[in-house]
């Protein structure tokens, strides 16, 4: 009897996202899957602007691919320091005020559009829905709308607005579960081109700066605790131990992620006993702290803060550190 | 009773100077102290100054009154004239007075704010020795003690934004490490890719 009513109950909750899930299923994953598409096969330049808090970043993005087949990619930051991002095919070159120039072996850049959505954005459909939810206008081009919705109520949602014509993306939300948008990507100017831009042709010619050599198993550490709770999807890609390069504090860290969004956890010692948790937002990214018993653990993720408190208060050591 | 003597009563009512003998006449006549007292009334009508109730017979109870009074010897017109003045100086030394008391109180808490401030002052440490608080501004001892745990409480918020600031950071760096062990299929390609690549 129990049972019967649990399952009419499942039943019941569930059958209003099937429903919308079925309504435009096929549409929302089409757009999808020619959004990357695009992404990875048109020559286009274009500029955009993320908008986060009350500040305003503003990017200009190159991408073509040339004759011998190699995907060129550059994408750098307008205002502040230089920050560029240099892609041949799978070498990425990140030149930062930072650090001195290197690259490292990838297919994607890591910049503030997520990289998936230029790669396998099928593979989210086990934890997220697709929905497409109508026209819009963006940048003067009508606009299809597609909203990737997490069926775990843990995490943010990402609202696409993708060009009818050629499927590339022309903004990008990410969005609470009460439809609050705390990060945008507004492209401001969009060129698509039967050639590759100039400054790629360049690019092409210059040489990358060294590959940085990343040892086998460094990745994968064991460490001393485990985190036991996380949103659904999240899988871990990632455990070493490294100083923080700005505050060359030690740390074990894992980075966990779910195809869509990443979150890293950092575990140190603290020299204070206690202190109460406390975190701060940057636009969607959230970045919280707190000590328990000694032990510092730190989350930082595109997470509710209350999925990041969660995460943070499921890490139990196995041993002594 | 002729019509000149109700001539002078008239007139004496409208304030015509009489002499003394006039008075003297007409007090003792009962008919013209009638007949003043008559014009009065008729006069207070006129101007509609009558009281609410109207007491004819005031003139026999002050008359009877005055009888009773005990005979004063001194000038009676001096004494009126230096209660009048006498009054006045009253009126006027009254508020002077609570002026006067108003300021001095005032005066002794100025006395003793500034009592108050020397003992602040002898409490204070050096000058030379005190070091300024956060806020740029010394203030009393009293308050010290809030400024300095509010001062930490500030360096212990930069320290938490610093540490903020840190792990955003340190959170895209990684970012860019893992990048390549982000799928374990996009690894192969990108291994068979690497391999493939011409260079």
């Amino acid at each position: 009897m129990k049972l019967l009513i649990c399952f009419i109950m499942l039943v019941a909750s569930s059958s209003p996202v099937w429903s919308a899930e079925t309504k435009s299923p096929e549409t929302a994953d089409v757009w999808l899957a020619r959004l990357s598409q695009s992404l990875q096969s048109l020559n286009f330049s274009t500029s955009f602007v993320v908008v986060k808090n009350n500040h305003a970043e503003p990017y200009h993005w190159f991408h073509g691919v040339n004759d011998e087949n190699v995907e060129l990619e550059i994408l750098s930051l307008l205002n502040g320091p230089r920050r560029d991002i240099l892609r041949k095919n799978n070498t990425i070159s990140y030149i930062e005020p930072e650090l001195p120039p290197y690259s490292v072996l990838s297919s994607n850049l890591r910049g503030p559009i997520p990289t998936i959505l230029s790669g396998a954005v099928q593979d989210l459909a086990s934890t997220y829905n697709f929905i497409s939810v109508g026209k819009s206008r963006i940048l003067g081009r009508s606009a299809q709308i597609v909203r990737i919705v997490p069926k775990d109520t843990s995490k943010y949602g990402h609202w696409l607005w993708l060009d009818e014509k050629t499927g590339l993306l022309l903004k990008l939300a990410i969005v609470t579960r009460k439809g609050q948008q705390l990060e945008q990507v507004q492209f401001t100017h969009l060129d698509i081109t039967e050639n590759p831009a100039e400054s790629l042709n360049q690019l092409q010619s210059t040489e990358l700066p060294k590959v940085v050599d990343i040892p086998q198993g460094y990745q994968q550490q064991k460490l001393s605790w485990e985190v036991n709770w996380l949103p659904q999807g999240f899988e871990k890609i990632n455990a070493n131990r490294h100083r923080i390069s700005s505050t060359k504090q030690p740390v074990e860290f894992i980075l966990f992620g779910d195809g869509l969004v990443e979150v890293s956890v950092y575990v140190t010692q603290s020299k204070e006993q206690t202190r109460p948790v406390d975190f701060v937002m940057d636009g969607a990214t959230v970045a919280l702290n707190q000590v328990n018993n000694g032990i510092e653990v730190s989350v930082v993720g595109k997470i509710p803060s209350t999925t990041a408190k969660k995460i943070a208060d499921s890490v139990t050591l196995l041993s002594r550190p | 009773m002729s019509e000149s003597k109700f001539e002078t009563v008239s007139s004496l009512v409208d304030n015509y100077q009489a002499s003394d003998d006039v008075f003297d006449e007409l007090v003792k006549d009962n008919d013209m102290s009638e007949t003043w007292q008559r014009y009065h009334l008729i006069g207070d009508t006129l101007r509609d100054e009558l009281p609410n109730s109207l007491n004819l017979d005031l003139s026999a109870s002050i008359a009877n009154a005055i009888a009773e009074e005990p005979t004063v010897l001194a000038p009676v017109v001096k004494a009126t004239i230096s209660q009048t003045i006498k009054a006045k100086v009253v009126q006027f030394s009254k508020p002077f007075g609570q002026v006067a008391i108003a300021a001095s109180a005032a005066g002794l808490m100025v006395i003793g704010v500034q009592q108050n401030v020397a003992d602040n002052d002898s409490l204070v440490p050096n000058p030379i020795v005190q070091t300024i608080p956060f806020g740029g501004v010394a203030e009393p001892v009293s308050l010290n003690y809030q400024q300095n745990s509010r001062a930490s409480q500030q360096q212990a918020m930069v320290e938490q934004q610093r540490r903020f600031q840190a792990l955003l950071q340190d959170h895209k760096q990684q970012l860019k490490f893992t990048a390549l062990t982000h799928k374990e299929s996009s690894v192969e390609k990108v291994k068979t890719e690497v391999t493939n690549t011409p260079k």
